[in-house]
């Protein structure tokens, strides 16, 4: 039994690590461009696709296609950001249409370029590591441990250079920040960027350990929102552990209670978090 | 009141048209107009995102022909102990979100959990719902007619002039409430919800009236749509069909009472009026939102009118 706590509760780490890179790109957006991107999930799926074409169709080394996948989710970003998003800062509601718009044309592309049927990828990282009397496979450790360096990266850059202290300064008050020699156009262009990118790499990793499906990306974007709320919006390493937090209770709840539910546990805990504390397990201000 | 006129031409267009897709594409334009009514009472005139009115509407449907089945009831009859269900659940639900003063995205995001449990246990609930595969509803709503007495509501026609008539009435509820002091609350609840409270008007009540009449209609849209389709599935308790109804009164135009009319009629319609394959469709009416937004961010009907609130 204990074997199989320990089990659920690393299975629920990992997939609430995927939470958790979606959950920062909401938090990151949220903060900078005041709207939350829906079709995160969507960039997400990109990214997976992008890998499974590029490593099983074209070939290519799966890191190569990782990264590359990463380029072609962001540059899809950048396009919606210049074509769509730029229109709707500071608007929490137009920017919630437009990404729901943007999903509905970015899956109905998905199925008509790979149908509905699932694609499973080559394992590209077989077998696994055992830890006593625990195996889990070494793609969803690797997986795991990327995402955590990546957000630990995110972290450092905001917490140390310039660019991460413009960033936190912009979101505290954008005029301030304006004055002080910040290019805040280029700024919400770059954080806009930097999240679908964000969301591509979650995409790509997901695709070494899943099957994929042109609507998988509508449960992650619940879930980063769900993340992001959980933590306090505007927390960047809290939205990793509000993935953990997610994916473990989850895990463990469908371990006890009724697997169908398993969607319902968060849900139920996030509710009761936000009445209990409004902004959040690590929300400071608001 | 004169927009609710502007709608009594509808009950021309089956004169002058036969074509049974055209008609039915109306039919699923009045239902879902009849949703975006509903949201547009919480949204548009109290300012309260919701995400509810989406499980609102497959409760609708699943509640009214359980009730039918289980009782032996005529639909209309049946449509009384849906509708106090939706009451309760409305209340316990609103009460919950407002009672922790839960506003704009963190009410969006609650309404939106309360409405995915919902959905889970609609799945879930196989005895009572059949799970995935759903319900096949095989009744019609009855109706009186001069001269032929009560007769099903069958065939495009009479569901046509059914639902339009359900559309004229809800929109005229709805503007006879926004009209009365109760829309006045609600206006001053939108603009300044501080101010409103500190002038005397209990925020917390009128919220909650605002969601619960929003729900109600919705879950007649809901229940309407389930006998003119007769087929009821979860997914019409989905995200999306909340988001559907959103995107219908902000691209109409929100807080006119027309709006949510157009919204629906151009993103029911249109995407159905061409011929397009599934995939190009769901494309499309993507494409139509997100233009719509960018180029119109006020909506169609404010486009035509200048922008002011009924207040």
């Amino acid at each position: 039994m204990t074997q199989l706590i320990l089990g659920q509760l690393l299975n629920g780490i990992i997939v609430g690590s995927l939470y958790g890179i979606i959950a920062l790109g909401v938090t990151l957006t949220f903060g900078i461009t005041g709207i939350v991107n829906f079709a995160l999930g969507q960039f997400m799926m990109i990214g997976a696709y992008a890998t499974w074409h590029l490593t099983d169709i074209t070939h290519l080394p799966y890191p190569v296609s990782v990264v590359l996948a990463v380029v072609i989710a962001g540059f899809t970003g950048f396009l919606t950001d210049r074509g769509l998003f730029q229109f709707t800062r500071n608007n929490l509601v137009n920017g919630l249409l437009v990404s729901i718009g943007l999903i509905s044309v970015i899956e109905s592309a998905a199925l008509y370029l790979y149908t509905a049927t699932p694609k499973n990828m080559d394992f590209v990282l077989p077998g696994s590591w055992t830890f006593g009397a625990i195996t889990i496979s070494r793609m969803k450790i690797v997986t795991f441990l990327v995402l955590l360096g990546v957000i630990g990266l995110t972290w450092l850059a905001l917490a140390n250079t310039w660019l991460g202290r413009a960033t936190r300064a912009y979101a505290q008050n954008p005029e301030a920040a304006m004055l002080m020699g910040v290019n805040t156009g280029m700024l919400q262009v770059g954080v806009s960027v930097y999240s679908c990118a964000l969301a591509g790499m979650g995409g790509a990793l997901y695709a070494g350990i899943y099957s994929l499906e042109p609507s998988m990306g509508g449960l992650f974007i619940l879930k980063g929102v769900e993340a992001a709320i959980l933590a306090g919006v505007g927390n960047l390493a809290g939205a990793l552990v509000g993935g953990v937090i997610l994916g473990v209770t989850e895990s463990i709840g469908s371990l006890f209670l009724p697997t169908a539910f398993r969607d319902a546990y968060g849900l139920v805990f996030l509710v009761a978090i936000l009445l209990f504390r409004p902004s959040g397990l690590f929300g400071g201000q608001k | 009141m004169r927009a609710v006129l502007l709608l009594l031409p509808l009950y021309l267009v089956p004169l002058a048209s036969k074509n049974e897709v055209l008609l039915a594409i109306l039919i699923f334009t009045f239902i879902l107009g009849i949703l975006a009514v509903g949201f547009n009472i919480i949204f548009g005139y109290a300012g309260q995102l919701t995400m509810f009115h989406g499980a609102a509407f497959g409760i609708g449907g699943y509640g009214t022909y359980l009730a039918l089945s289980k009782f032996g009831i005529p639909f209309w009859l049946a449509l009384l102990p849906m509708f106090a269900g939706i009451l309760a659940l409305s209340l316990v639900v609103g009460w919950v979100c407002f009672k922790f003063r839960l506003r704009e995205f963190y009410f969006a995001v609650v309404t939106m959990a309360f409405s995915e449990l919902a959905r889970l246990v609609v799945v879930n609930w196989n005895s009572v719902t059949n799970g995935t595969l759903g319900l096949l509803v095989l009744e019609k709503p009855t109706i009186w007619v001069p001269g032929s007495g009560i007769v099903k509501v069958d065939g495009t026609l009479g569901w046509y002039l059914l639902t339009l008539t359900s559309l004229v009435l809800a929109t005229t509820v709805s503007q006879m409430l926004v009209r009365s002091w109760i829309g006045r609350n609600f206006a001053a609840i939108r603009l300044n919800e501080d101010l409103a409270q500190t002038l005397g008007i209990n925020t917390f009540r009128y919220k909650l009236l605002a969601f619960t009449i929003s729900n109600l209609l919705a879950a007649f849209a809901g229940a309407l749509f389930g006998f003119y389709t007769n087929y009821i599935e979860p997914s019409q308790l989905s995200i999306t069909q909340s988001l559907d109804a959103i995107a219908m009164v902000l691209l109409g135009g929100m807080g006119s009472a027309l709006g949510p009319v157009v919204g629906s009629l151009l993103l029911t319609g249109l995407p159905h009026v061409i011929e397009f394959s599934a995939e190009l469709r769901a494309a499309t009416y993507g494409a139509i939102l997100v233009l719509a937004i960018l180029v119109m961010p006020r909506g169609i009907v404010g486009i035509f009118t200048r922008w002011r609130h009924v207040s």
